[in-house]
């Protein structure tokens, strides 16, 4: 117990007499505890759904019998409960824990805490029911729908930032540590990535159309799927480190004006970071090199916090061979480092042709949550659960031991494999023999040859998840050790004065009677930092300048992405999806097609030559969501329409291997079996016409006839080519529609429709580009650097290229060196 | 009016202009990092530490 007079401090500011009451408080660590086993229970759920998500792709022919737990459906799950449930309720317990004490007050509300606890649970529990059964959104770390999005930015933002800013405004220690910065940070990005990406034109209760097409809700998709990774598995883990590491090592943070550094860069860059996610792809080409030049920025930050961090120790490393919780701090600092300094590599265009797509990716991923966000997770339990279950230690510090080395060689197993796997991809795409053709023509040669390296990784996953097992048994055994009724420390402190007045004596500058330009006194005054030093004592005003810092980022990049019309090239002879393949193209979102299945051809001419021309923007006008994919576990299928028959694709979801043989596919027999809703259809249908989508009054008025009778066409194909009859009626025909649509409105030559009004773009932007409606450019023409751009107004170039225009000097790029 | 003003901008600029904006950031926060003084950093970085109630003020 700790009784605090501050206030008679001769060093004390003057307050008035009412202000330097003292008052009596305690901390809430009921709720800290009930965060701390949430984190655990979702820690063994997320990782052991992983695990199993890794089995899928080794023995796919698990889930024949169970659609709902297909990898499709179930990677989702898995990305979910490891971000939102392990880490967010991590996340919880830190700030929690940490507010109280760096505040010096108890949470604003216990109610609200509870609220935002339950709540919380709620959600993740909806996401878990949900996502199986298909109700997504199929936008990655963005998948749920819009009842729950409601909820979560209630939740998020009036309970969870609510509480925390009133605890802030009504703290009792002047200054807001840097912790503190990042949780504010954290809570006013998500808010704003969170509402702002998934504004949604409803389609039902279940289904949400989001108001972006195509390009645009690329943009914004990972605007938001890499902010996510910033400020949910970023800054508040700085936060954490920031607060937990100089607790357990007991010793303060290195370098204070450091962490200042780091907290404002990372802030004002992260968020233009995103576009690196779509290197070559349909993105305006400007988009990419801002988001891959500040991403290469980030680096320094980053480091910066790693370099704070490890120095912390500075004259305690002997600490840390003793303490397993060090350990665990270290290491994922480490693992920080690592991934931070990989983040920016992989954004470098010429190494993401190499790596996007690939498994790289997916090792670089795995670095990050399983070293970084569970290590840091990790320690933060361990030196916590002794204080707030109140014992005197761990139940088994050996126990803690095993769980640290266990985790980190689960670690090592599961990167280094998929490293050499991302790297095999990567190189097996693009090989060319000799004579100028692809090595590997056959999509499934490059992915039988990783195949034992995805073995190791379940190995290595099972690794990790033994160590989440030790966790939970010394947690559990820990609680038992708890005593009968928790003691609850009261603590005094006087409250804060309203009007607060520095005591510090008014700084003399050096440079008073220095004769120089006036401009250079001022710059000195600037940077004494007493601005900041203000900020650090305002939390409201703090808030706000995160805020804009975030949001002005953001429209440097969101305005022109919007408003450029060279950005989004109209093609005339995209049109909108008909209602049975506006149908099919929801059961592909639905079943998680696109967690294998990229719908994005680059520029690359390994790709050109392995899938066939390569996309461009304006194709994607009515896509909503888009489905460009960021990984091939199976080919892309940008230009799947009319390579294989209807009865080819009836065949492949019944048994893919009987098709494709070695193909990592599941089964797709229920989508043989179960009969299209067509009644359903209409909603669909309604959502694409209010977003934009010119639909015919026939489709309109009778969507239900009007896919029928395009089922009934399909399924006529299918028994011609030798399939069963009668088939007409079920789920197969719609995406088989679907799929034979998709990418082949380029090559269309008819007139577009009368009435067909453009979505992207003004009318009389509307170019239609010779080499586009003539037909595919030669691979030739592209590595040659000749024009295939849709669109682009040959008298009015400007600065903003749009990306087939890009592609063509991005291609030379990417494979300049192909040759050696 | 907003539309008048929408396509009055010229977007061309927009990526240098945010380039420019974050170097000019960087070094004021740069500069300013490092002029604050030891003492002040060194009671700030002992927050977390200290169970007691700290009002950090002069240097």
């Amino acid at each position: 117990m700790s009784t605090v007079t501050d206030s008679l401090s001769p060093d004390a500011p003057r307050s008035t007499a009412t202000d330097n009451s003292i008052e009596h408080f305690s901390y809430d660590d009921q709720i800290v505890r009930m965060f701390v086993t949430a984190t655990i229970i979702w820690g063994l759920v997320a990782t052991t759904v992983g695990l199993i998500a890794a089995t899928l792709l080794v023995l796919p022919w698990l889930t024949d019998l169970l659609p709902y737990f297909s990898f499709g459906r179930l990677r989702p799950v898995h990305t979910n409960a490891a971000i939102f449930a392990f880490a967010g309720n991590g996340i919880f317990a830190a700030v929690y824990y940490s507010t109280q004490r760096l505040c010096k007050a108890r949470m604003w509300s216990d109610a609200l805490s509870r609220i935002h606890f339950w709540g919380w649970q709620a959600i993740i529990v909806a996401a878990a029911i949900t996502l199986p059964l298909g109700l997504t959104q199929g936008r990655e770390y963005a998948e749920l729908e819009w009842p729950i999005d409601l909820f979560i930015a209630v939740i998020w933002l009036f309970v969870f930032g609510g509480n925390f800013l009133m605890t802030l405004i009504n703290r009792r220690e002047r200054h807001m540590y840097v912790a503190l910065w990042f949780y504010i940070a954290t809570i006013v990005t998500v808010a704003v990535l969170h509402v702002f990406n998934n504004l949604v034109v409803p389609a039902g209760w279940f289904k949400g159309y989001s108001v972006y097409a195509g390009v645009q809700d690329a943009f914004m998709q990972w605007w938001y799927g890499h902010n996510a990774v910033a400020f949910f598995l970023t800054t508040p883990f700085l936060g954490l480190m920031y607060y937990f590491l100089p607790k357990a090592a007991q010793r303060p943070v290195f370098s204070y004006r450091l962490s200042i550094i780091h907290f404002w860069s990372l802030v004002f860059i992260y968020i233009w970071a995103g576009p690196h996610h779509l290197h070559y792809t349909a993105l305006p080409e400007w988009a990419n090199t801002l988001g891959m030049l500040f991403s290469l920025m980030l680096w320094m930050p980053s480091w910066g916090g790693m370099i704070n961090g490890l120095l912390t120790l500075r004259g305690a490393w002997h600490k840390v061979a003793a303490d397993p919780v060090l350990k665990f701090f270290v290491v994922g600092i480490t693992f920080y480092g690592m991934a931070t300094f990989e983040g920016p590599m992989l954004s470098i265009k010429s190494i993401n042709a190499l790596s996007h797509y690939t498994d790289w990716t997916i090792a670089h991923v795995h670095a990050g949550a399983l070293g970084w966000n569970g290590f840091m997770i990790f320690g933060m339990l361990y030196w916590m659960m002794p204080r707030i279950f109140q014992t005197s230690k761990m139940w088994s510090p050996k126990l803690v031991s095993l769980h640290f080395w266990t985790g980190t060689l689960g670690i090592l197993l599961y990167i280094i494999p998929i490293y050499a796997a991302g790297l095999m991809q990567g190189l097996m795409w693009r090989a060319m023999d000799e004579t100028g053709h692809l090595s590997y023509p056959d999509f499934i040669e490059t992915i039988q040859a990783v195949v034992p390296l995805w073995w190791i990784r379940v190995g290595g996953g099972a690794l990790y998840v033994s160590g989440v097992v030790m966790l939970c048994i010394n947690a559990l055994m820990t609680w038992m050790a708890r005593p009968a009724t928790y003691e609850v420390p009261v603590h005094s402190a006087p409250r804060l004065s309203a009007n607060y007045q520095d005591d510090e004596k008014p700084r003399t500058s050096p440079l008073t009677d220095v004769p120089m330009l006036e401009v250079g006194k001022k710059i000195d005054s600037i940077g004494a930092m007493g601005w900041h030093r203000r900020w650090e004592r305002l939390p409201v005003k703090f808030t706000v300048l995160t805020t804009l810092a975030v949001v002005v980022a953001t429209l440097f990049e969101l305005v022109p992405t919007f408003l450029i019309r060279s950005n989004v090239p109209t093609i005339a002879t995209v049109t909108p999806y008909t209602p049975l393949e506006l149908a099919g193209r929801h059961i592909f979102v639905s079943e998680g097609c696109y967690n294998c299945h990229s719908q994005m051809i680059r520029p690359i001419v390994s790709e050109t030559k392995r899938y066939g021309e390569y996309s461009k923007p304006g194709e994607f006008i009515y896509d909503r969501p888009f489905q460009w994919g960021s990984r091939r576990i199976g080919p892309d299928l940008a230009r799947e329409g009319g390579k294989q028959s209807s009865f080819w694709h009836w065949t492949h979801f019944e048994n893919p291997s009987l098709v494709s043989p070695g193909s990592v596919m599941p089964s797709y027999q229920h989508l043989l079996e179960d009969d299209l809703k067509f009644d359903a259809i209409a909603p669909h249908v309604e959502a694409a016409a209010f977003l934009g989508a010119p639909y015919s009054e026939e489709d309109l008025k009778n969507t239900e006839a009007v896919a029928r009778r395009q089922a009934e066409e399909i399924a006529a194909q299918v028994v011609q080519q030798g399939g069963p009859a009668a088939m007409h009626e079920k789920q197969a025909m719609a995406l088989i529609a679907f799929l034979q649509r998709v990418g082949t409105d380029l090559f269309r030559t008819e007139e577009p429709a009368a009435g067909a009004e453009p979505v992207a773009g003004d009318a009389d932007a509307a170019v239609t580009d010779a080499a586009v409606t003539d037909g595919a450019v030669t691979d030739a023409a592209v590595t040659d650097g000749g024009e295939a751009a849709a669109g682009e107004e040959a008298d009015a170039p400007t600065a903003d290229d749009d990306a087939a225009e890009g592609g063509n000097d991005q291609a030379d790029a990417a494979e300049g060196d192909e040759s050696a | 009016m907003i539309k008048d003003l929408v396509s009055a901008l010229d977007y061309s600029l927009f990526a240098q202009v945010a380039l420019g904006l974050f170097v000019a950031t960087f070094v004021v926060i740069f500069y300013g990092a490092f002029r604050l003084s030891s003492q002040a950093t060194s009671r700030f970085a002992s927050i977390p530490l200290s169970d007691d109630v700290e009002d950090p003020r002069g240097e």
